[in-house]
């Protein structure tokens, strides 16, 4: 394994022990359940991928946007004071510092790439917050392909900055007016422009979800964060965090951390699902609280009703308002191999501001779940714990919505 | 004879009216109706469809509401069921494949159940004397036609361009159609954006075509009457009827 304090040491993905059959299958989640028209694109699609997946040219590409662009590595910071305040360890991997505000960028750059050697011209992505689609519209420009967004109606109301940035930035977004008008739908009207443009149009999916190879194929990309804080950390602290903690969406941040600890016994994952106005009331959290079912290309954990109808999920963060998750965490859900909690908008809200006043950091509010599990967890299982906190993205573009909620906080 | 298969959104704008179109369908010469199962997600569908299954789901559509009417529609016209995987999948292929035994209906097509997916249903599903109905699309080179074609039973589904139900498009497909017909006697009808005006165009060198969007405008719009929207239907099924055998 190549570590990044080598001289010169590129990222480059790895096997996975739990990496995918030929047909994209996480034990039984996970395959490619699209019409038929995809299924020789995404057949392509899989071979061109594999034909990079390790190969030191292609990842040296990416390197250089990485290092000179986006601005890898992202730090690791010792949250002291946070620290001091609850009895551990605490360290805040930097993702919110990255070029666009989250990590979501890293994903963006890599895809862009492979579509630019796989000569194709135009490029879409669904967005629910807008950060997938900020980002994937900012590799558009620098790589000059067209670009168009798709995202949910609602959506394009609440996060009307991030709309204005993708258009900025060259990108034509469409407001999607189906179904709930959020992000599930604007992934069904992606999906429907991506069967009819399918020939020419490389569809830039912005999570470790949808048909393989993407949940594989973003979940290696997205390893670097983990590549880069397991060095980090132990340059640091001369060993490894007992627990890794990430917030979900569709779980690519969170992947992306765990990947690289995975294999390391002592070191718990933990993914933080959004719980919304509480697990028993409207939430976005499939794997607490859904069962398996098949959406969007993949067989995973979903939010549906007796009859196998997709229902709506809830969050205040636009990130994890989404009704399913990657298939990779609903099996290493199965498996028992990460652990799963939800945290809920009224915890989340709080370690927002919690994180702002103790560290002069504003996180995303998707990030916002994962630090608010450190005031979920016991006393005794904080005492003298060293704890890696993926801090996923910023909260630049939280700002509208966090002046509404807390108004009377700051007055 | 070229034959005409009819798809119709199940429960909408209710269940008697599925009832009433398909029996109405059948006198016009429709010769197999696809009954849809409404889903909250159609991806595979446009606009048209789309609606028609959201506002079959608004009215309180439920599943088991699909084997009722079905009992009244499949013994009198040969019927399978259209829809997404995910009902199939949460409720159990097991109920299904009971249910579709016990009204007499013949067989499921479901677009997001590419043939590798497929694989693991499709034994029960044959052993059970019901078709699982596979796609065959214009982005299939020659290599995945012959590992599909073959293996198929009832008809080919093929999908006339690359895109959703009920667009306004067209692809040659000559080659594609030769490429099947090469290794599978299996009947091959198109399906996707054939209407009155592009059936006959679309028959071309198939054994039949598939009718939806074309149907299910006539079911969403709201300025007609229900016996004006089944007379409209009928017209459109004996002119599509005439024109793919003329």
């Amino acid at each position: 394994m190549t570590n990044m304090h080598e001289k010169n040491a590129i990222y480059i993905p790895e096997p996975s022990p739990f990496d995918p059959d030929e047909n994209g299958h996480f034990g039984k989640f996970g395959g490619r359940f699209v019409p038929e028209t995809l299924m020789p694109v995404l057949e392509q699609l899989r071979n061109d991928y594999e034909a990079v997946r390790y190969d030191p040219e292609f990842w040296k590409e990416v390197h250089y946007y990485y290092t000179h662009y986006v601005g890898r590595p992202s730090p690791l910071y010792h949250a002291k004071n946070l620290s001091d305040e609850i009895g551990a360890t605490v360290y805040l991997k930097r993702e919110d510092l990255n070029h666009t505000g989250a990590h979501k960028i890293n994903h963006c750059v890599a895809q862009a790439v492979l579509a630019k050697r796989l000569g194709k011209k135009k490029i879409i992505a669904e967005t629910g917050a807008g950060q997938h689609g900020v980002a994937t519209a900012t590799v558009a420009a620098l790589f000059d392909l067209e670009c168009e967004i798709f995202m949910g109606a609602k959506d394009v109301a609440r996060q009307e900055l991030n709309v204005f940035r993708m258009k900025l930035l060259g990108a034509k977004v469409h407001a999607v007016e189906s179904g709930s008008k959020t992000l599930k739908d604007a992934m069904n009207d992606a999906i429907r422009h991506w069967v009819t443009h399918a020939r020419d149009t490389y569809y830039l999916i912005g999570t470790v979800a949808g048909p393989h190879p993407y949940p594989m194929m973003v979940r290696d990309i997205q390893s670097i964060i983990g590549w880069e804080a397991k060095a980090q950390y132990l340059e640091a602290e001369g060993r490894l965090p007992d627990k890794v903690v990430a917030c979900i969406g569709g779980g690519s941040n969170a992947m992306g951390i765990f990947n690289h600890f995975l294999r390391e016994p002592s070191v718990e994952c933990i993914g933080i699902e959004a719980g919304g106005l509480g697990l028993d009331s409207k939430h976005g959290a499939s794997l607490a609280k859904g069962s398996p079912g098949v959406l969007h290309g993949q067989l995973s954990y979903l939010l549906q009703d007796d009859d196998g109808q997709i229902l709506e999920a809830h969050s205040v963060s636009a990130g994890l308002d989404y009704p399913g998750i990657g298939p990779e965490h609903a099996f290493l859900k199965e498996e028992g191999i990460v652990t799963y909690d939800a945290i809920t908008d009224a915890e989340a809200l709080d370690a927002f501001v919690w994180l702002s006043q103790k560290e002069g950091i504003i996180p995303a509010f998707e990030s916002s779940h994962a630090v608010a599990y450190l005031k979920k967890l016991s006393p005794e299982a904080l005492k003298g714990a060293h704890i890696l906190i993926n801090l996923s993205g910023r909260g630049d573009k939280d700002m509208i919505q966090a002046k509404e909620i807390l108004a009377e906080k700051f007055l | 004879m070229k034959r005409l298969v009819a798809y119709l959104t199940s429960g909408y704008p209710s269940i008697e009216f599925t009832v009433d179109a398909a029996l109405a369908l059948k006198e016009a010469g429709v010769d197999t109706l696809e009954l849809g199962i409404p889903f909250s997600d159609p991806v595979a569908d446009g606009p048209v469809i789309e609606a028609a299954n959201l506002k079959a789901l608004q009215n309180g559509f439920k599943i088991v509401q699909l084997f009722e009417l079905s009992s009244q529609i499949a013994p009198h016209i040969d019927t399978l069921w259209m829809g997404y995987f995910n009902p199939f999948y949460h409720k159990g292929i097991d109920l299904f494949i009971d249910e579709a035994k016990e009204v007499g209906v013949k067989g499921f097509i479901i677009p997001d159940l590419p043939f590798e997916e497929a694989a693991p249903y499709k034994p029960q599903i044959e052993q059970a004397s019901l078709h699982l109905i596979d796609f065959i699309a214009p982005t299939d080179p020659k290599e995945r036609i012959e590992k599909i074609a073959p293996q198929t039973k009832g008809f080919i589904y093929l999908v006339a361009y690359a895109g959703i139900t009920g667009a306004q498009k067209s692809e040659d497909l000559s080659q594609t159609v030769a490429q099947i017909k090469a290794c599978s006697d299996t009947p091959c009808y198109v399906g996707f954006g054939v209407n009155e005006k592009t059936a006959k165009e679309k028959a071309k060198g198939v054994d039949g075509v598939i009718v939806g969007s074309a149907f299910v405008n006539v079911l969403l719009d709201d300025t007609l009457t229900q016996t004006q929207k089944i007379t409209e239907m009928t017209r459109i099924a004996r002119t599509i009827k005439e024109a793919i055998n003329s």
